[in-house]
C-alpha cells in the first residue's frame, strides 16, 4: 500500500471528519444526559425542554428573518451597483474602493456602527446640531433594538461588497452585456430584459451562494454580540451564553441548540450543496 | 518470441460498466510510424495512456525491445505522450520547455543541443518566447522538440495536429515525417482523419468499440470495405461526375 | 453627472470609516453633542505603542498566530486539496469538507471545546492555532479545489514522462504553477485567522490576547479610543494586503 494516499486520508479524517464528529458526539451525549456535570444517565428531557422552548425557536426564526432581510438588502444595493458600474468595478480605480470593505472585520464594522448609530453616536450627533432631535434621547433606537436594525445594518455593510463582486463577476463571465443586446434587438424593452433576462440570469448563477450567505448571517457572532440584545437573541449567541452561564441546567439546552443547528447546516448542504466554484465566504463570523 | 520493437499483449481496461478495451494485441517494429483510427470514444486515448503508464490496465502485458513495461513507473520508460494541447509549461520560455527533459536527465551541452533542435524546427530566434507569445502551431512544434530532444524509445501522439488550420497542419505532417525519420523514431499517432492517417503511417491500425485492427499493409487497409477509403473514393469520383456533367 | 456623484459619495462612504476610527484614536475628550473631538492627542499611540505595550504584544501575537497558520494551512491544504480533487470521491471529500466550513465557528469551538479542555490545550497558544485550523483547513481547500483540473494534471503526467520524478515534478512544474493559488490560500487564511474572535475567545478563554480579543475588551470597558486604535491595527495588514494582492483576489473568483 502506497504511504501518501494513506496519510492524506488520515490528515483529513483526523483534521476535517474528527472536529466534527467528535464534536457533534460530545455536543449529542451532553444533551442527552450522558456526560456532563450534571449528567444521571440517559434522558430526553433536555431536548424535550429544548424543542418546546420557545426561547430556541424565536432564536432560530429571529436569525433566520435576519439572514434573510440583510441578504435580501444587500443582493438589491449589489445588484444596482453592479449593473450601473460594472465596468469600473472591473477595472479603474474604483475596483480598489468596492474591494476596501472587505477590509474591515465584523468585529470592526460592529464597533462603528455602534460608534455611529448609538443614541450618543455620531448620526445623533449630528441630528442633534441640525435641530432634528432636542437630546440623546430623541434618537430612534437603532442598535440593541428589538428588530435588529444595527445587526442588519451591519451585515449589509459586511456582504454588499461581496455581492458586488459576484454579480459584477457572473455579468462578465455569462457575457450578459451581449446577451441584453440580442434580447433589445429582439425587441424587447430595457425593462422587459432586465426583469427577463438579466435578473433571472444573475439569480440563476448565485442562488447557492446567496443561501450561504443567508446561513453566514443567521451563525454570525460578533456583530449580535455588539449590536444584539438580550431577547430575542442570534442562534451563536444563544448557543455560546448557554454553556457559559452559571446555571448548570442551561447548558444541556445549549449543546441541543448546537446539535440542531449543525444538523441543519448538513441538511442545507445534503439538498442543495454541490461544490461550486462560486463560493465566497465573507468574514462576518 | 518475434521481433517486435514494440509488443502489446492482451490489454483489458474497463471504466464501471464500460469495457473500453478488449484484449488488444498490437505489434510495431522499430522506426515505424502506425497510425490509429477510431471514432472519438472508441479507447484510442485510453490505450496511449497505458501504454505511457498514465492510467494503468486491467490485465495484458506490454514489452518495449522485449523488456515488459506496464509494471514500470511512466518517467522510466522513456516513452512520451503528447496531447492536442501543446501543453507547454507555461512558467518556462520556448528554450527552456525544450530543455526540461535534458536538465532532468543532467544531459551534458545543453544549450547546443537545444539550439540544434531549435534549429530543426525552424524556430532558432523564438527560444526566448514564453508560451503564451507563440502561436498554435508555434507551440505544437516546441511540444515536439520539448518531446524528440531526449530521444525517447517511443512516441505516441494523440491527435497532435487536430486544433491547427489547415495548412498549419499540412506543414506539420511534413515536419512531423521528417524528424521522424530522420531520428529513426518510432510512432504511434492518434487521428481520426483519414487523410492524415495515410500521409504520416507506415502502417495503419482500427480501433472500434474497444477492439483493435491492425492491417498487415496500407494496402490491406485500402482493401477493406469497413475502412472508408472506399466511400471517400466513390464520394469524390461522384463529384467529379457532377462537375463534368455540369 | 449622477453617476459621477454617486461614485464619488460611495469612495467617501467606503473611505470615511476610515477617517473616522483614526480620528477615534486620536482623540482625547468626545461629549455628547459635539461632531468633533474637542481635543486631541497622540498619547493612546504613544502609549501602546511605547508605554504600556499590551496592545503591541496582542498585535504581535495575532502577527504569530495568523502567519502560522496561515503557513499551515497553505501546505496542508495543498496538498489535501490536490489529492480530493483528483479523486474518484471528489464530491464526497468536498462535502464533508464543506460543513465544517459553513458551520459557525465559535459554534464548532462550543462543540468541541471539552476535548481541548482534557487535553489542556485551552488557554493557550497552541490550542488556538489548532481550533483555528480546524475551521481554516476546510476553507483552504475550498480555494484550491477550484485550481486542480484536467489541464494541470495532463501538465503533470507529461512532466513525468519527459523523466521527472514525483518530487522532480512537484519541485520544477507543480509548484510554480500553484504560485498564485498558494498566495491566495496564504492571505484568505491569515485573513481568517486575523479577523477571527469567538472561538479565539472560547477556546483561548480570554488568555490568548489577539488583537480582536483586546478590541472587545476595550469595547466591555468602553474605552471607545483605545478600542478604535486597536480597530485601526486590525484593518492595516487586509488593506496593505488588498494593495499588494487585488489582482489575485478578482482572479480567483
Amino acid at each position: 500500500m502506497k504511504v501518501y494516499p494513506v496519510l492524506i486520508k488520515l490528515l483529513f479524517g483526523l483534521l476535517i471528519v474528527l472536529p466534527l464528529v467528535a464534536g457533534l458526539s460530545y455536543a449529542l451525549s451532553y444533551s442527552l444526559g450522558l456526560s456532563g456535570l450534571l449528567s444521571k444517565g440517559f434522558t430526553l428531557d433536555y431536548w424535550q425542554k429544548a424543542l418546546t422552548s420557545q426561547n430556541l425557536w424565536v432564536s432560530f426564526l429571529y436569525s433566520l428573518s435576519i439572514g434573510l432581510v440583510s441578504v435580501v438588502t444587500s443582493l438589491c444595493i449589489a445588484v444596482s451597483m453592479a449593473l450601473s458600474w460594472n465596468k469600473s468595478i472591473q477595472q479603474g480605480r474604483l475596483s480598489y474602493f468596492i474591494f476596501l470593505p472587505l477590509c474591515f472585520p465584523a468585529t470592526v464594522m460592529a464597533f462603528l456602527v455602534l460608534q455611529w448609530l448609538s443614541p450618543s453616536g455620531w448620526f445623533s450627533r449630528i441630528a442633534f446640531e441640525l435641530g432634528f432631535i432636542c437630546s440623546l434621547n430623541d434618537f430612534p433606537n437603532v442598535v440593541r433594538d428589538f428588530y435588529g436594525v444595527g445587526i442588519i445594518f451591519c451585515s449589509v455593510l459586511l456582504i454588499t461588497p461581496f455581492f458586488t463582486i459576484l454579480m459584477s463577476n457572473i455579468y462578465r463571465n455569462e457575457n450578459l452585456l451581449e446577451l441584453e443586446k440580442l434580447s433589445k434587438t429582439l425587441g424587447a424593452s430595457s425593462r422587459k430584459t432586465l426583469r427577463c433576462v438579466t435578473l433571472p440570469i444573475l439569480f440563476k448563477k448565485s442562488k447557492m451562494t446567496l443561501l450561504l450567505f443567508v446561513i453566514f448571517v443567521m451563525s454570525s457572532y460578533e456583530v449580535p454580540l455588539i449590536l444584539g440584545r438580550q431577547y430575542p437573541q442570534m442562534v451563536s449567541v444563544a448557543i455560546v451564553q448557554k454553556i457559559q452561564k452559571f446555571n448548570l441546567n442551561d447548558i444541556p439546552l445549549g449543546f441541543a441548540m448546537s446539535v440542531l443547528y449543525v444538523l441543519l447546516v448538513i441538511l442545507v448542504l445534503v439538498l442543495f450543496g454541490k461544490p461550486s466554484r462560486k463560493y465566497l465566504k465573507p468574514n462576518i463570523k | 518470441m518475434s521481433q517486435a520493437f514494440l509488443r502489446i499483449h492482451q490489454l483489458d481496461k474497463q471504466f464501471g460498466q464500460d469495457q473500453i478495451l478488449k484484449g488488444i494485441n498490437l505489434e510495431l517494429t522499430k522506426g515505424q510510424t502506425l497510425s490509429l483510427i477510431g471514432a472519438s470514444g472508441s479507447g484510442k486515448t485510453t490505450l496511449l495512456k497505458i501504454v505511457a503508464g498514465l492510467e494503468s490496465a486491467d490485465q495484458g502485458k506490454i514489452y518495449l525491445r522485449e523488456n515488459r513495461i506496464d509494471v514500470l513507473a511512466p518517467q522510466q520508460r522513456k516513452i512520451i505522450y503528447l496531447y492536442q494541447d501543446a501543453l507547454l509549461f507555461p512558467h518556462l520560455s520556448a528554450f527552456d520547455n525544450i530543455a526540461f527533459g535534458l536538465k532532468l536527465q543532467k544531459a551534458k551541452h545543453i544549450p547546443a543541443q537545444v539550439n540544434a533542435m531549435l534549429e530543426k524546427l525552424g524556430m532558432q530566434d523564438q527560444g526566448h518566447k514564453m508560451p503564451d507569445q507563440l502561436s498554435g502551431g508555434q507551440k505544437q512544434r516546441i511540444a515536439f522538440g520539448r518531446a524528440l530532444v531526449i530521444k525517447p524509445q517511443l512516441l505516441l501522439l494523440d491527435e497532435p495536429f487536430g486544433a491547427l488550420d489547415p495548412e498549419i497542419r499540412s506543414h506539420m505532417q511534413k515536419l512531423f515525417k521528417n524528424l521522424v525519420s530522420s531520428q529513426n523514431l518510432t510512432a504511434i499517432f492518434v487521428t481520426h482523419d483519414l487523410k492524415e492517417a495515410i500521409i504520416i503511417g507506415d502502417n495503419i491500425a482500427k480501433i472500434e468499440q474497444g477492439n483493435l485492427i491492425q492491417y498487415d499493409s496500407k494496402s490491406a487497409f485500402y482493401q477493406d470495405e469497413k475502412s472508408g477509403v472506399e466511400d471517400e473514393i466513390l464520394f469524390w469520383k461522384h463529384l467529379k461526375n457532377e462537375t463534368n456533367e455540369d | 453627472m449622477i453617476s459621477k456623484v454617486l461614485k464619488y459619495s460611495f469612495v467617501l462612504a467606503v473611505v470615511f470609516p476610515i477617517v473616522f476610527l483614526l480620528g477615534l484614536s486620536l482623540a482625547q475628550q468626545w461629549q455628547f453633542p459635539e461632531i468633533l473631538p474637542q481635543e486631541w492627542t497622540f498619547q493612546h499611540w504613544g502609549n501602546s505603542l511605547f508605554k504600556q505595550g499590551d496592545i503591541l504584544e496582542s498585535l504581535f501575537l495575532s502577527l504569530g498566530l495568523s502567519l502560522t497558520l496561515a503557513s499551515l494551512v497553505s501546505v496542508l491544504a495543498f496538498f489535501m486539496s490536490k489529492y480530493i480533487a483528483y479523486s474518484k470521491y471528489r464530491q464526497q471529500y468536498m462535502r464533508l469538507t464543506l460543513v465544517p466550513y459553513i458551520l459557525s465557528p465559535v459554534v464548532l469551538a462550543v462543540t468541541f471545546q471539552y476535548y481541548f479542555t482534557v487535553a489542556n490545550l485551552s488557554g493557550n497558544f497552541i490550542g488556538v492555532l489548532i481550533a483555528q485550523l480546524f475551521f481554516a483547513l476546510p476553507f483552504g481547500i475550498v480555494i484550491f479545489n477550484n485550481f486542480w483540473n484536467a489541464h494541470l494534471k495532463s501538465i503533470e503526467q507529461l512532466s513525468f514522462t519527459l523523466g521527472a520524478s514525483a518530487w522532480q515534478s512537484l519541485l520544477k512544474v507543480i509548484l510554480p504553477l500553484s504560485k498564485p493559488a498558494i498566495v491566495l490560500c496564504f492571505f484568505q487564511s491569515f485573513l481568517v485567522s486575523w479577523f477571527e474572535y469567538g472561538l479565539t475567545q472560547f477556546i483561548g478563554l480570554g488568555k490568548v490576547k489577539t488583537l480582536t480579543v483586546m478590541v472587545f475588551n476595550f469595547i466591555n470597558e468602553a474605552n471607545v479610543f483605545y478600542a478604535a486604535l486597536a480597530c485601526v491595527m486590525l484593518i492595516l495588514p487586509p488593506i496593505l494586503l488588498l494593495y499588494l494582492n487585488k489582482r489575485i483576489l478578482i482572479l480567483a473568483r
